[in-house]
């Protein structure tokens, strides 16, 4: 985009290029064509306090055209997840905390509770019967809590030998399949490791 | 009109006689004295302003302020003001003139004086201010080129207005602060000059369209060194933050162009802009006696200056007028 201010007085110039920069979308280019001395060092001025890329020459004219580069915000989200999530991980073995319908029910249960928690665990690890959890019926309790858990972030890995073993490889509906590899690092590398 | 530019249009300009005390020679002194006979000398000084509030009765107090500023910068008292309008009456309706007006008696009455008349064009840009007629006792002048080597100078009000003021245009300013700009610029140097009496004043000018740095070249010229403490110069934090913005208007460029080369940076300071920065109806800077300096300085803050502050010392000239510590 290339507005021309030549001509205006401060502080239109600066307003204008403000304008042009908030319609503009990221990675884009604006030139601005400025006469003054004053509204070169004010267009500059303006975009290094934005912390923009900004650069000037002289043109035939003896104008000034200040070259402003509008950057891509650069989400992070790797670290600031990290920073949101407690370094532990969630090891469930079973898909019920002990024994028959009432061990069902607790493990319903926790993981509701888990979302109470004001950090989440960063990962959890499904292997052996709890891989029934993450192929349980979409309608199921245990199925909208884990995804809710999914939809915060929380990474969910069901062993990929052990949804083999139940049979149940084609019916994961949240998280994705893990291996001994990837399990075995989570539990080393975290701060703790939590087995219900 | 850039301070270069304007001394080459007046510089040629030659009126005199021998009751003329300060006129258009002296172009650094504030206002012009005439003597009258031994015990009084008429001032006599002339501003207008383009409007830079909103509110037509607060832009006539500021436009007023700015004009009466000068006769209490040269130590004089206010006796008589002509109100000099440029009216848009295009876009604006009479009670806007009115309201405008009404602002500016307020002032002029706060300071003893009385508006007795005045003259109103038609204008496509409005303009107010004030012709102001007042008194001084012959041998009581506050020159303004005459500090003495060792004194200290006091600033009275904070600067960085031509910076609010380009912000208040650009809609960037929100509400209290415009407020407290508009206190600020509104506000006489007429107690402060009151003040300033009682002490051993040496110099004093007001800050204006020239900046802080203008004016004080105005009170060094090639015979002193001023040297200020720029982290003691009182500057508003609302204008910090528009000038990182890139607000800052024309004139304090212009200023900053003719006045550099006077001035020798020993500390950089981010902000030193301000230095610069054209002011509207600014503060008075008065130098006086280290001595007496932190008592002045209360004395003004207690009755209303609140953002006096001790700013910079006189030394003997060492090769620039200006320096920044």
């Amino acid at each position: 985009m290339k507005i021309d201010c030549r001509g205006l007085a401060c502080p239109e110039p600066v307003i204008n290029t403000k304008k042009s920069l908030e319609l503009l979308p990221d990675d884009s280019i604006l030139e601005v064509l400025v006469d003054s001395n004053a509204s070169r060092e004010n267009v500059i001025r303006f975009a290094k306090n934005e912390s923009l890329s900004v650069s000037d020459e002289i043109t035939q004219d003896g104008s000034v055209k200040i070259t402003i580069v509008k950057g891509f915000t650069c989400e992070i989200a790797m670290p600031e997840k990290n920073e949101d999530f407690l370094d532990k991980v969630l090891f469930l073995k079973d898909d019920k905390v002990g024994e028959n319908e009432l061990g069902s029910m607790l493990m319903v249960g926790f993981l509701k509770s888990i979302l109470e928690l004001p950090k989440l665990p960063k990962t959890i690890i499904c292997v052996n019967k709890a891989v029934l959890l993450t192929t349980a019926d979409e309608n199921s309790d245990v199925i909208s809590v884990l995804k809710t858990l999914e939809d915060k972030g929380v990474e969910i890995f069901s062993c990929g030998v052990c949804l083999d073993f139940y049979k149940v490889s084609e019916k994961l509906k949240v998280g994705v399949v893990g291996n001994a590899y990837g399990t075995v690092e989570a539990l080393f590398k975290s701060k703790g490791t939590i087995t219900l | 009109m850039a301070p270069g530019e304007l001394s080459h249009a007046i510089g040629t300009l030659k009126s005199s006689n021998e009751n003329l005390i300060i006129g258009m020679e002296a172009s650094n002194e504030d206002a012009s004295v005439y003597r009258l006979d031994d015990n009084r000398a008429l001032v006599q000084t002339v501003d207008y302003i383009t409007p830079v509030v909103d509110d037509p009765y607060i832009y006539g107090q500021i436009a007023a302020a700015n004009s009466l500023s000068d006769v209490f910068a040269m130590g004089g008292d206010v006796a008589t003001a002509l109100n000099l309008v440029g009216f848009d009456g295009c876009n604006h309706k009479a009670e806007v003139l009115n309201e405008i007006l009404q602002g500016g008696l307020s002032k002029v009455t706060e300071c003893g004086g009385i508006v007795v008349g005045g003259h109103t064009i038609e204008t496509p840009e409005m303009t107010y201010g004030l012709s102001v007629s007042g008194f001084v006792h012959p041998d009581k002048i506050y020159r303004n080129n005459t500090p003495r080597v060792g004194d200290v100078l006091v600033l009275t009000k904070p600067i960085g207005m031509g910076v609010l003021t380009t912000g208040i245009k650009a809609d960037m300013l929100e509400e209290k602060a415009i407020i407290k700009t508009a206190d600020i610029l509104a506000q006489l140097n007429h107690k402060a000059s009151v003040i300033m009496r009682e002490f051993d004043v040496s110099a004093c000018t007001d800050v204006t369209g020239f900046g802080l740095a203008g004016h004080a070249y105005e009170m060094a010229g090639n015979n002193f060194t001023l040297e200020f403490d720029f982290s003691k110069v009182p500057i508003l934090s609302e204008a910090i933050e528009l000038a990182n913005m890139g607000i800052i208007p024309a004139g304090t460029y212009n200023n900053k162009e003719y006045l550099d080369l006077h001035v020798e940076v020993k500390k950089e300071y981010k902000d030193d802009i301000f230095f610069y920065d054209a002011q509207t109806s600014g503060g008075l800077l008065i130098a006086l006696r280290e001595c007496d300096a932190q008592k002045f300085v209360t004395r003004l803050k207690d009755i209303g200056y609140e953002y006096s502050s001790i700013v910079a010392q006189v030394k003997e000239f060492s090769g620039k007028s200006l320096v920044l510590i």
